[in-house]
């Protein structure tokens, strides 16, 4: 039996158009994502994992910093829109800890930096440290607003 | 129809063995608890998985080389682990034949042991671990081990679909999923799953190792998470927050 075609509707052809794009930059993405380690051997840093929420009046960026020691934690806009995360392990990991041996190395540091997607008010961020997870409360700046009538 | 998937038996396969499955998915926690018990049951290689669906790696230890998704076992328990993110569009088919090889096999019961992503798991001290099972009587049997049952919405990745095949297939399954970050190594999710695992079969397992390695552990799955993250992103794992569309 011949199956009928279903006629595409605008809104196919939105979500069609939208879901090449995604597939497109996630390709254009991946190797930099993918070929980047997580590690620098000369700044003796990790690089930990990180996310960024926005929710209507904040952003929260959190990183898991295992093996850290809260007090050494540093954060730093380094400009408006992007944040950088220090922090001083507990002790040195070296490269055979993490199972590599072929590789010389010792690491002392978590090291990374984040973009914020939304404008925001560095100057009042509030951190806390919860088993081994940084949480930054970062207030988004009011900007003008459109009312809906 | 030539196998896109291949399973491989380096050794005598037991049956009528429970089945843990590890594989990469939210806070690794499957993984971490799998990778916990061959550690501590000192289970064997008894089989590798084989496809051209995944990227050319293999993982060396002790110098030698290994494929990266592997099956370990001894006489009545086996374990599945994958020491790479499996990629989305491989998920299917290696399930699928995870699931065919399981029953040939004869395994009385597959065990998916997983994470749920909580927003605030920062805050969680004791993650509670929920089950979700193949059958009314393995549900019932959840029920009486007191293990919350989820009742309704998503699962999404590789244990949605052992759940699914295992109850095609009537193999019989049951996930066990902690509350659990979804982009950081959780090894207390994964340790909430395996005191629940131990409930079910019997078993003692010494968690104390695990809670201890914890920081080591996270230090060490920054790589793995990161790429399984990108693949659960392509699997669409984000679903499992939606609500689900009961008229």
């Amino acid at each position: 039996m011949q199956e009928r075609r279903r006629r595409r509707t605008i809104r196919d052809l939105i979500r069609e158009y939208l879901e090449d794009i995604e597939a497109l930059s996630e390709e254009i993405m991946e190797p930099s994502i993918a070929e980047r380690p997580s590690w620098n051997a000369q700044s003796c840093c990790l690089e930990p994992l990180c996310s960024v929420f926005v929710t209507p009046n904040e952003v929260i960026v959190t990183a898991d910093l295992p093996n850290t020691n809260p007090d050494t934690i540093e954060i730093r806009p380094t400009n408006a829109d992007t944040i950088e995360i220090i922090a001083e392990m507990k002790r040195k990991i070296r490269f055979d800890e993490l199972g590599i041996t072929h590789r010389k190395g010792e690491f002392q540091y978590f090291h990374c930096q984040t973009n914020i997607p939304v404008l925001v008010n560095m100057e009042r961020v509030r951190t806390e440290f919860k088993r081994g997870i940084l949480e930054i409360h970062i207030p988004r700046k009011k900007g003008y607003k459109i009312e809906a009538k | 129809m030539v196998e896109t998937v291949n399973i491989i038996e380096r050794k005598d396969i037991p049956s009528n063995a429970i089945m843990l499955n590890g594989l990469p998915d939210v806070g690794l926690v499957g993984l971490i608890a799998t990778s916990h018990i061959i550690s501590e049951a000192k289970l064997a290689e008894i089989a590798y998985m084989d496809s051209d669906l995944l990227p050319p790696i293999v993982v060396l230890h002790e110098g030698l080389p290994h494929a990266p998704i592997r099956i370990f076992g001894n006489t009545d328990l086996i374990a599945s682990f994958s020491e790479t993110a499996i990629p989305a569009d491989a998920v299917q088919p290696f399930i699928r034949k995870l699931v065919a090889w399981a029953q040939a096999k004869k395994v009385k019961l597959m065990v998916a042991m997983g994470g749920m992503p909580v927003q605030n798991r920062q805050d969680i001290i004791e993650p509670r671990v929920f089950g979700a099972a193949s059958s009314k009587s393995l549900l019932n049997m959840l029920r009486e081990k007191d293990i919350e049952v989820l009742k309704g919405g998503y699962m999404v990745g590789p244990y949605a679909l052992i759940m699914r095949y295992c109850a095609e297939k009537d193999v019989p399954a049951i996930a066990l999923l902690a509350e659990s970050f979804y982009k950081y190594p959780d090894p207390v999710a994964a340790a909430a799953t395996l005191k629940e695992f131990s409930k079910i079969s019997g078993r003692k397992i010494n968690l104390s190792r695990l809670t201890e390695k914890g920081e080591e552990i996270r230090l060490k799955a920054r790589d793995m998470m990161k790429r399984t993250e990108r693949e659960l992103g392509r699997m669409k794992k984000t679903q499992e927050y939606d609500l689900p569309l009961y008229v």
